[in-house]
Parts: structure tokens; sequence; C-alpha cells
């Protein structure tokens, strides 16, 4: 193919952000006043996504930049997945945030993960991944309403610049030790038994475990999630998350794992099932226990590695959509109020249901999908991931995940119960949900009946 | 197939139920009882025309429905009517209309709520009985969970909350294990045959060595035995009940615990018979402990429900010994026993219930002479207290009489050749009729005869609207024990296919598994 065809048709879902970003700024620096930065930005997210689509359904396949940029089916339907979780993300950010920063900040965040999940060597792997990571920094900071906020967006900056770091070492090890940076020697290295290699492997393993917070490298998580803004932390978590997990795929590819990359990717994600789940069952602040919660999901999604190759996308895809849509339904859903700490304390969510009985039951739903109790489509994904790592003869692991995956239903009736069994507590006034949060809450409302009624349309 | 389509139309009436009410303006709480009501007579009157309809004589599921669902895993959306399920539809869609109408005046607070829930639950286990795919079964399976989880925590008693997370979290722990052996069953049904099938007809084929079989069949029937309940997963239930509001009691006793036994007909026995077989002296044994244990501490309680509460431990353990044996009576009389312990002890809940709400207390010792005051209700208590301990002529004596003479027949060759143990385990659970006539009389003559007491005096007799319910049950409970023959020819031939499937050697030679997994 061409090489300006490919570099400019390939990563059309790129160039679309790029000029949106580019716009956003400009407009910005010449805007007198105060002006609206959302339709802009939203706007771009759905040509982006319906870009990504649009290539994943072509089938298109080009490498506009060789060994560095790859341009697959695999690629672009991850981009698609991606952006698409953004758009009830920058929805309910309405909200919060009406400056122009916060969306420059997010389109370039998602540039960098656009380029993290097309990246064929640690090279633009480890721009994307920094690329995504850095607005997210400022991003914590931006809605900036108490001390806790600076503290915790330090934490994190600190943790990703360790991540970073972890990632490079890894990756120079592999190049001293194979002589190359690309991936698909990664995924040749994986099965070595060479001491240089195996710390290679662990290093870079360890920096995707920092990033999307599997224990032990989960400390930073709950800070960051509670001290950020909603959107923010729904960010973080729906978005953010994804982007990692699909890159790690794309690192992994369908190769084959040494027993002790096995080893690696079974005990820690099986730590951060139980700990996560456990240390959930104690959070008042909503976002704090979705922090938790969301290292259990991190745990899960990393036993998806366990399972054969060519299942590994598909199963990762399908968690990180039905969990997404989930996590950014609770979200949406959740009844604003102008103070911020008190927004989402359980204890002020007391008796929703009989002020807010809509809410309620959204939230309601998005709990019972995320603690995996069918018919809900978080089940299905969770089944779907168990199937595949028990067809690869890992059965105890599996059995000893779903026991892991048994204790976080608690945490997550633990809502339900206050939202519907406590009686009335209307100590803290909630704000009217406005329309841009009640849109995304339709969205992932119908995006969840769509993925629990058809799954078999997504499968296969 | 216009059965099919009408099959198809019962199991999807709730969620038109919920639709209907959500669709009305907030205050209009007469309205949403009417159409609850109404859509469960609707339900009704439509499963009692696929009953009649229904074939005796064939055997294998009718007014099938099977289309693709997941495509690349092989599960299909796929339910039918067959023997083993037909009578339990019957009884769910009998109760539905009773529950409502029973929650008429009891339930004040959240109504548009609780009837989806009534909805949902229903829903859930119409799909329970009706699916003929493990994968369907197990989603309905699990889905019960939400809206009982919600009746009991919204509605309940004080206790309401501990009471709630002890169902689920009990319930859920069995499910997880049994998910585990779901997904390595049909796992090794691909390995060794290399269809990838979620169909029971397919997993009945399964062939696993012995000790796989006994594993997956231990994580089945824990997650069954836990729903049955059998002894000693029982201590959920007592508070689950006690806890619960009438109607969430009524679900409970009267279809709720039958899926556990059904889990067990349908699934966990005939999936795995070479361990059923090897494991049946144990299931004999904690069947005749649940029945005698049940019995024994529904006879100490004071609190009115758990009398009842435990009393449905201890008759579900003559379902769990009919089954068990694998004698052609006995699995019929487990049947005929599931649905007759559904009709009675629904009853006896609603009758507590509509005593609740006169006098607001549960505990016995504040009763007594009520047969002064309240003759009809006594007259009706009565009725169900007979059929309770099983007087012939009653539903609870066709099946507790089947299922004993069951096990007694299947014992009896086994004494004869030297082996003792099963006969022994037999003869014992007669002990539990014997308990279960005293415990309920005792009950019966503290409640309604002796001194008159009774707190919050006076109140009135019964409505006409309980009266309904309870001429409705008490139908039932003579339909069943004057005339099994009808229901025992319904579910014949499943009883035979029961008895074949869990007769049959499905043990896998070991080395052919390990040959056909490397050929993959």
């Amino acid at each position: 193919m061409n090489p300006v065809v490919a570099v400019v048709i390939g990563m059309l879902p790129e160039h679309i952000l790029l000029g949106a970003i580019v716009l956003l700024i400009a407009i910005e620096i010449a805007a007198k006043r105060r002006w609206n930065a959302l339709p802009l930005s939203l706007l771009a997210l759905v040509f982006a996504t319906a870009a990504s689509l649009a290539l994943y359904s072509g089938g298109f396949g080009t490498a506009p930049f060789p060994d560095q940029l790859m341009v697959d089916p695999t690629a672009t339907l991850s981009k698609a997945l991606i952006l698409a979780l953004a758009i009830p993300v920058l929805l309910i950010s309405r909200d919060d945030f009406v400056e122009p920063q916060f969306h420059i900040l997010l389109l370039s965040s998602l540039y960098g993960a656009c380029v993290l999940l097309s990246s064929e060597s640690f090279l633009t792997l480890f721009l994307g991944l920094e690329l995504m990571s850095l607005p997210v920094y400022a991003m914590v900071l931006l809605a900036y309403r108490r001390p806790e906020s600076a503290e915790a967006a330090l934490k994190y900056l600190v943790l990703g610049g360790t991540a970073t770091a972890t990632l490079l070492m890894g990756a120079s090890l592999l190049y001293g030790s194979s002589g190359s940076l690309s991936l698909a020697n990664f995924r040749e290295v994986l099965t070595s038994t060479d001491v240089m290699a195996q710390m290679a492997i662990a290093l870079v393993i360890a920096a995707f475990f920092l990033k999307a917070a599997v224990v032990p490298f989960h400390a930073w998580a709950p800070d960051a999630y509670e001290a950020a803004a909603v959107p923010v932390t729904t960010y973080m978590a729906v978005v953010i998350k994804a982007g990692v997990l699909l890159a790690a795929v794309r690192l992994f590819g369908t190769a084959e794992l040494s027993s002790f990359t096995v080893e690696l990717l079974a005990w820690l994600p099986l730590a951060s099932i139980v700990w996560g789940n456990l240390a959930a069952m104690r959070q008042e602040s909503l976002r704090r226990m979705i922090a938790y919660s969301s290292i259990a999901h991190a745990g899960y999604l990393f036993y998806a590695f366990l399972g054969e190759g060519a299942g590994r996308f598909e199963a990762v895809a399908f968690y990180v959509l039905a969990y997404g849509v989930m996590n950014v339904l609770a979200f949406a859903a959740l009844p604003r109020n102008d103070d911020d700490v008190a927004r989402d304390r359980l204890q002020h969510l007391s008796g929703l249901a009989y002020r807010k009985p809509f809410a309620a039951v959204m939230i309601g739903i998005a709990m019972f999908s995320l603690a995996g109790i069918p018919p809900f489509p978080g089940f299905v994904a969770k089944f779907l991931i168990f199937k595949n790592v028990m067809a690869a003869g890992y059965t105890a692991y599996a059995v000893l995940g779903l026991v892991g995956s048994y204790i976080g239903i608690y945490f997550y009736l633990r809502v339900i119960q206050h939202l519907f069994m406590k009686e009335e507590q209307p100590a803290v006034v909630a704000v009217a949900a406005s329309r841009y949060a009640l849109g995304a809450t339709v969205i992932c409302l119908v995006a969840a009946v769509l993925i629990g009624v058809f799954p078999g349309w997504l499968l296969g | 197939m216009a059965e099919a389509t009408l099959l198809n139309t019962v199991l999807f009436l709730p969620l038109v139920g919920i639709a209907a009410i959500v669709a009305l303006p907030a205050g209009a709480d007469r309205l949403v009882r009417a159409i609850s009501l109404a859509v469960m007579l609707l339900q009704f009157v439509l499963v009692a025309w696929l009953y009649v309809r229904y074939d005796a004589s064939a055997s294998g599921l009718q007014f099938e429905t099977r289309i693709p669902w997941i495509p690349s895993w092989g599960v299909y959306y796929q339910i039918g009517l067959d023997g083993y399920n037909i009578l339990l539809v019957m009884l769910t869609a009998f109760l539905a209309p009773l529950v409502v109408a029973s929650a008429f005046n009891a339930i004040t607070k959240q109504q548009k709520l609780f009837y989806s829930m009534v909805f949902l639950i229903q829903f859930a286990m119409l799909g329970t009985f009706l699916a003929q795919d493990l994968f369907v079964f197990y989603l309905f399976w699990e889905a019960m969970l939400i809206p009982l989880f919600l009746i009991i925590g919204i509605w309940g008693g004080e206790r309401r909350i501990y009471a709630t997370l002890k169902f689920v979290l009990y319930t859920a722990f069995g499910s997880i294990l049994m998910l585990a052996a779901v997904i390595y069953l049909v796992y090794s049904l691909y390995t060794t045959t290399g269809i990838t099938s979620f169909a029971f007809a397919d997993l009945y084929r399964a062939q696993l060595p012995l000790t796989v079989q006994t594993v997956l069949l231990a994580a089945f029937a824990l997650s069954f035995a836990i729903k049955v309940p059998m002894v000693p997963l029982h201590t959920w239930l007592p508070d689950a009940h006690v806890e619960a509001p009438t109607a969430g009691s009524v679900i409970l006793a009267g279809v709720l615990l039958k899926v556990g036994t059904y889990g067990f007909m349908k699934l966990g026995f005939p999936l795995f018979p070479d361990a059923t077989r090897m494991l049946a002296p144990l299931f004999g044994t904690l069947a005749v402990i649940s029945i005698i244990y049940g019995a024994c501490l529904a006879l100490v309680q004071t609190d009115i429900k758990k009398i009842i509460a435990y009393s449905s431990i201890s008759h579900l353990g003559y379902v769990m010994l009919g089954l068990i044996s694998l004698n052609l009576l006995g699995i019929q009389g487990a049947l005929i026993q599931m649905v007759s312990h559904g009709v009675v002890a629904a009853g006896l809940f609603l009758m507590v219930g509509m005593i609740y709400e006169r006098c607001h207390t549960r505990e016995l010792a504040a009763y007594g002479g009520l047969a002064r005051i309240l003759p009809i209700y006594s007259m009706f208590f009565g009725i169900l207290t007979l059929a309770a301990i099983g007087l012939p002529t009653t539903s609870g004596f066709t099946g507790e009489f089947l299922a004993l003479l069951g096990a007694f027949v299947a014992a009896w060759p086994l004494h004869q050749q030297g082996n003792s143990y099963p006969l022994f385990v037999s003869v014992s659970a007669v002990l539990g009729v014997v308990l279960g006539a005293l415990y309920m009389l005792v009950f019966a003559q503290r409640f309604l005869f002796g001194a008159v007491k009774a707190p919050h005096q006076p109140f009135t007799d019964l409505s006409g609207r309980e009266k309904a319910i309870l001429v409705a049950i008490v139908v039932a409970v003579f339909a069943l024990g004057l005339y099994p023959d009808e229901p025992m020819r319904k579910t014949e031939m499943a009883a035979r296919q029961f008895q074949q499937l869990v007769s049959e050697q499905r043990i896998a030679a070991p080395i052919a598994a390990v040959v056909s997994k490397e050929e993959r």
C-alpha cells in the first residue's frame, strides 16, 4: 500500500483526535470568554470511534511506520472500544468540567491510547503508554477541591514514573538479551529460560501490573480514585484500565507462556482478586470501593492471559467492554452533589431508592453486574475468562479465582443494601441529574442490555 | 408450533408485567396490584392449558424451542416441557396469583418495586425449570438470587439484612463451585467427543472417570443441597423464612426449595450416574437426617414461622430419599411430594401471614383457642395441618408414602444380599412421619385450642380475598390427594428416563481421555 495512504487512512482516528486537540487549543487561545468545548470534543470522539469501526469492518491492515506502528483489525477494534467507552465518560464530565483544558487532556490521553494499541515495538509502546498516562496526572489534579487531590496526584505521578522506569529497564534488558525491541521478539522470548530474558519479562509484566493496579503494585489506586473528580475516576477505572489491558494483549499476542510467566500471571492477579475484594468491604466511599473493585477486576483480566492465545483478545475485549459499561453506568447514575466528598459516601446513598428510584436501580444493576451475578453482562465476561483458563488446563487457578470472586459479592451487595434497604436519610440534598449524565446513563443501559441479551453477536 | 409460542409467552409474561407496572404513574398502587394479579392469573390459565395439552404418553421434550444464542460457545436458548418440570411449572404458576393476592394488605411501601421483583423471580424460577441448556439454566438459577435478596431485604422483618445476606452468601457459594463444575464438564465433553454443547441431552452422554464424576457431583450437589436445603447446609433457611415477608416465604417454601431437588433430579444425579450410585448411601443418610433432624427442630420452636421452616427441611428430606432410592415408585413419590409440599407449606405460610397481619406476633405462646374466635381460619388451618402430617386423602400422604415405599423396595434386595444399611436408613425415615405428626399436632393444639388468647383483639375472621386464596390451596391439596393418578401419568416417562439415566455406566476409560487431549 502507498505509505502516504497508509499514514493518512490507517491513522485516521488519531488524526481526528489530533485535529480536535489543535482546534481546541486554537479556540481557547482566541476565545475572549468561557466557552463550551464539549460539542467539539464529543464530535471528534464520535468520528474517531466511527473511523476505527470503519477500518475494522473493512478489515484494514497496514503498517504506517513499519516495525513501529501497525494498524490491524485487532488494533482498530481495540481503539474503537476505548474511544466508545470514552464517549459516556465525556458526557458525565459535563457536570464537573466545562473548561477546554479537561477536554484537551482527555483527547491527548486517548491519542496516546490509540498509539499504544497500534504499537509494534517497545518504543511506540512506551510512547503510547506515557502519552496516555501523563494527562491523567493532571486530570486528577484538575478538580483541585481538597488537599488530598494534590497528594493523590503526586502519589500517582511517582508510582506511574516507577512503572515507566520498570518498563524501560525491562525493555533494555530485553534488548541486551536478544538485540531487538520489537514486540514480536518479546513474544518469542516468553518461552525462553534465559535469566536475563526472564528478568526482562518480569519487569515488563510488573510495569503493566503497576499501570493496571494489580497487587502488590496497587497502592496508588484507592487514593487517586478517591481524590479525583467523579468523571476522572471513571476515566481511570474504565478507559485507562482498558487501554493497559488491551495493550497487554497486544504485547502477549497469542504467544505461549513459560511456566515462570504463567505463575506470575496467576498468583499476583489471584492475590489482587482476593485482596481487592477483601479491602473493598470496608470502604465507605463509592470511589474508593470502586478502586478496590478495579484492583480485583484487573486480577480477572490478567487471568485471561492464562487462556490459550487465540481467546485472549476476545476475553479481554469483552470483559473491558462489559466492565467499563457497568462502571460508567454506576458513576453516571450517581446523583450530583455540591459537596464532592459527600457525593459518593455510602451513608449518603442510603435510601436512594426512595428518593431517586431510577438512579438507585441503575446503580443496583451496575453493582450486580460487577459482582458477576447473571443475567447481567459481567457474568458472561467472567464466564468467558474462566472458561478459557480452564480450557487451557489450569483448573486449580480457575477454581481459586472463582472462589476469590465469590468474596467480592458481599461488598457489591452492601451498596445495594444502602440503596434499597435502609430507610431514607435526607441529610444531603442531591442536585437533579443533568441531561448529559442522563444521556450517558441511557447509553450505558442500552449497551448493557445489548451485551446481556445478545452476547453471541459480539463473541466469535 | 403454537404451543411452543405459548410456552415462550408464559416464560416472558412476567417481563411484560414488569413493563406494564413500571409504566404506570406513581401512586397508582391499586392499579399496580390489579395488573399484577391479572397477569399472574393469565399466566396460570396459559400454563393450565399447556398442562392439559401435554401428551403423557410421549417421552422427551414437548413444546420445544431451540434457537442459537451464543453460537461460538454452542449455547442455545432451549426450553421445553417434560415430565421433570411440568408439575413444577404448574406449581409455580398456581402459587403466583396467591402470592400476589396475599401481599395486597401486607406490602405498603415501594409497591411497584415489590411486584416487579415478584415478576422477576417468577421469570427466573420458570426459566430454571424450563431451561434445557446448562448455560441458560445457570443464568436463571443465579438470577433467582437477586429478586429474593431484595424481597427479604426491603420488605422483611427486623433482622432482614442479616437474613438476606446470609441467604445470598450461602447460595452464591454453592453456585460458584457449580459454575466451576459446569465449565469443567462442558470442557470435558469437548475433549472426549469434540462437541461443544451445553444441552442437557448432550451432557448426559459425557463419559468421565469416577473421581472426576465424584468431584463434579460434589460441586453440583453442594449448590443444590444448599437450596433444598439438606442438613447440615440448612441454617440459612429459618432466618430467611422468619425475616421474609409472607410473599417471600411462600415463594421460598413453595417453589424455590424445589429448584434444589429439581436440580438433583435433572442434573446432579443423571449427569454423574456412577458417582451417584456410589454415593447413594451418603445422600440417603443425609436425606433421613434431614427428615428427622428437621422434625426434631420443628418440635422445639416457639416461633410459628420457624416451625414451618423446619418442617420444610423435614419434608424435602422425603423428596431426596425418594429420588436417591432410584426406584420408580420412589421417584414418582418424590415428584408428587415436591408439589404437595409446595402447596401445603405455601398454604401454611400464607395462614401464618394472615394471623400475623392481625396480631403482629409470631410467638406461639401468645396464641391459644383461635378456633373459638376465628372459626373459618381455624378450619382451613386444621385441613392444612392434616395435609402436612400426610393424612390419607391429602396430597401429603401420596408423596410421603410413595417415597418411603420406594426406599423400602430399593433397600429390601440389598438387605437380602446382606447389606442392611439402606434398609436401616429407610426404616429410620418412618420415625420422621411420627415426629411430623407430633410437631404439627402440638402446634395446632396450642394454636387452635385451649384458653382463648391472642394479642390485638378484636379482629375479624378471614376476608373474601383470604378465603379465596385458601380455597384454592385446599382444592389443590385434595386434588393431589384424591387423584394422584393424573400427575403421576404425566411424570411417569420422566421418572423412567431418570431411572435409566442414573443406572447407566458412564465411566470413561482414562486412557481415551488422555489421547484425545494430546490430539487436540
